[in-house]
């Protein structure tokens, strides 16, 4: 059906159609494509903060301070301003307005680090319902840091992590939790999730997923503890039993595959080397004999089986490490396992990744993909459900209903269209399999639900800028924003860096994309890698 | 039927149109009742302890039970098919099958 563009025109359509079943938010959404930041203002005189990003509900942006150490909180607001001549439309626009303050107005400014501590300026998480945020602090990284305490050998340590929740409103700190001689992956909020009130932090040094829950008086309040233990008394229960086991007998101790129960902890002897493994990873290795044993009538088979697929690989099993959880819904985990060396390395690309979905009620591990392997469960089942799913992946949460709205391979046919044309265009299955769930499991929060990303509105390159908040190489071309549909006309560029262009193409330089989720504001921060000052445009609808 | 349709007060184009409409009388009410269908089996009646609740645990999660349950459960069948394609619904199928590494 043809849809008139004329914003006039689709102004008396909303007032005499209603939209179809289930699709008035899309219809709402479709006005963006009328009203789009298409000028830009160069050069913004701006405090020298490195700009983080705006909330998803819009009201507030922002920053850290250059030294890394405050926390500066703005309001968005816009630009007003009075002008006397008559065709004030096409008049230039006031001095003013190349300030920041005039779009943006400070809240407060809240020391977070202390002296040798650094607020770590990737890491952000957005409680909306009761605007709370989380923010994180952190010492500096020790390299090469002792195995003590059931640390994991190879993995970093730091000495105090800290993560801070705090009122936005005010800039209140309501509550802390540190933690210390850890490793949790900081970058892009990696290492922790938030799914409603219920956040999962990964130690990666002591191989934890701590469950912690947010309550609306603005404590953390920690839940479980999942790694070592499942259930909340199993510690409790093993100390207990393993004062009446020493007493009794001193067995040898050996490397039994695993305990087969289901539901019981296995008794733990209270040896210095432990023999027996505990917690999850019993969970994951009993999942996994249970499903070669399944596979096979026949006994020898069976054993055969499990000779060829376990205990060949058995060592490799037990050495996998956490790397990365998710929330499914508040029961279930989506776990990414992988080894040591794949957790500390920035390019997890050469290293295989293992997937569990966990169940932290029934502490029941429900599903486990390894890397593409013809033998066995294997990823290419998990990326077909992710293809066919990806949204659930997604969490979607009723505090954040915007969530439905972010395009995905599952919610939009352009993006469907892309996946599959890559998937065509792949040399090798099994590595477009590995390339697709190296995102898995998702980084909280990391996309941004502005409306000008929605595929089914706007087509730009993916390279350039996406609702992925991370920094792209910067290029002096400015980046277009088409139309999808007809007239497929170019609505508005953005531009980041100075307005004449770089002139100077030796240094390398980065962008990032700052965009407001309702209005048509966004702001592009263009940096080199030398601590030179950030230029700032903001890019609005005048 | 009833004095919302009283069209006669409306304005219209031609003041005769509508004019032979008489309204209903509200003191004495309309004496037709609406007619009312029975079933002439029972074979459609849901059974008497049914309740209808939505599945707690969301499509994706019940994906990954049933094929976590189907690896679980011991096989007395054919032992080379492990996948439960065949029993759930899985609208693009074809497009799953036809998935196969490009040579």
């Amino acid at each position: 059906m043809f849809r008139r563009h004329n914003i006039t025109a689709r102004i008396f359509e909303r007032q005499i159609h209603t939209p179809a079943p289930g699709t008035s938010i899309h219809r709402a959404r479709r006005f963006y494509e009328n009203i789009v930041p298409a000028s830009t203002i160069y050069e913004v005189e701006c405090p020298d903060n490195s700009f983080r990003k705006f909330t998803e509900d819009g009201k507030y942006l922002i920053s850290f301070s250059r030294n890394h150490q405050d926390l500066i909180v703005y309001r968005p607001t816009w630009l007003s301003f009075s002008c006397k001549q008559e065709d004030c439309d096409n008049q230039p626009l006031p001095p003013k307005a190349k300030k920041f303050e005039s779009f943006f107005t400070q809240l407060y400014s809240v020391p977070l680090a202390s002296a040798n501590e650094l607020i770590c300026k990737d890491f952000f998480l957005y409680a909306e319902t009761n605007q709370f945020g989380l923010f994180a602090t952190s010492t500096a990284q020790i390299y090469d840091a002792p195995a003590t305490g059931g640390a994991i050998q190879g993995v970093p340590s730091i000495e105090k992590i800290t993560f801070h929740l705090l009122r936005l409103e005010d800039g209140v700190v309501l509550d802390e939790r540190v933690f210390r001689n850890d490793y949790i992956n900081l970058a892009h909020s990696m290492g922790v999730f938030l799914f409603d009130d219920l956040l999962a932090i990964v130690s990666l040094r002591y191989q934890r997923i701590h469950i912690l829950q947010i309550r609306d008086s603005g404590s953390l309040v920690d839940l479980r503890a999942i790694g070592e233990f499942c259930r909340e008394d199993d510690e409790l229960f093993l100390n207990s039993s393993a004062q009446a086991l020493s007493s009794v007998d001193k067995r040898a101790p050996h490397h039994t595959p695993v305990n087969n129960a289901v539901n019981g902890s296995p008794l733990e002897q209270p040896a210095q080397e432990n023999p027996f493994l505990s917690g999850i990873k019993q969970r994951l290795l009993s999942f996994i004999v249970r499903g070669i044993q399944n596979e096979e009538k026949d006994e020898t088979m069976r054993i055969q089986s499990l000779k060829k697929k376990f205990y060949f690989h058995f060592q490799d099993y037990v050495d996998l490490i956490i790397w990365k959880v998710q929330f499914l819904d508040r029961h279930h985990l989506l776990i990414k396992f992988g080894s040591v060396d794949g957790a500390v390395s920035r390019n997890a690309d050469n290293h295989p990744a293992f997937f569990a979905v966990y169940n932290m009620e029934s502490t029941e591990i429900i599903a486990f993909y390894q890397p593409f392997n013809i033998l066995q469960m294997s990823s290419d089942e998990l990326y077909l459900l992710f293809e066919q799913y990806c949204d659930h992946f997604h969490v979607p949460s009723k505090s954040s209903p915007y969530m439905n709205f972010i395009s995905s391979h599952s919610n939009n046919i352009h993006a469907l269209e892309q996946l599959r044309s890559s998937k065509n265009k792949a040399t090798s299955f099994p590595l477009f399999i590995k390339k697709v769930l190296v995102s898995l499991p998702f980084n909280c929060q990391s996309q941004s639900p502005s409306p000008y990303f929605d595929q089914s509105l706007f087509r730009f390159d993916e390279k350039l800028i996406s609702a992925a908040d991370r920094h792209r190489q910067s290029t002096d071309h400015p980046i277009k924003f088409i139309l999808r549909r007809p007239p497929h006309t170019l609505k508005f560029k953005i531009k980041p860096g100075p307005e004449a262009g770089i002139t100077d193409c030796r240094t390398k330089r980065i962008s990032s994309f700052l965009f407001h989720p309702i209005l048509p504001l966004a702001l592009s921060v263009q940096q080199t890698l030398f601590l030179q000052p950030a230029v700032v445009n903001i890019h609005f609808r005048r | 039927m009833g004095s919302s349709w009283d069209v006669g007060n409306w304005p219209s184009f031609d003041p005769h149109n509508f004019s032979q409409l008489r309204p209903n009388d509200p003191s004495a009410p309309s004496k037709k009742t609406p007619i009312t269908y029975h079933p002439t089996h029972e074979r459609t009646l849901p059974p008497p302890d049914q309740v209808i609740s939505s599945e707690a645990k969301n499509i994706l999660l019940r994906q990954f039970y049933q094929r976590g349950d189907e690896k679980l459960r011991p096989k007395r069948a054919a032992p080379e098919n492990l996948s439960p394609e065949q029993e759930c619904k899985h609208p693009r199928a074809s497009f799953a099958s036809s998935s196969e590494p490009p040579k």
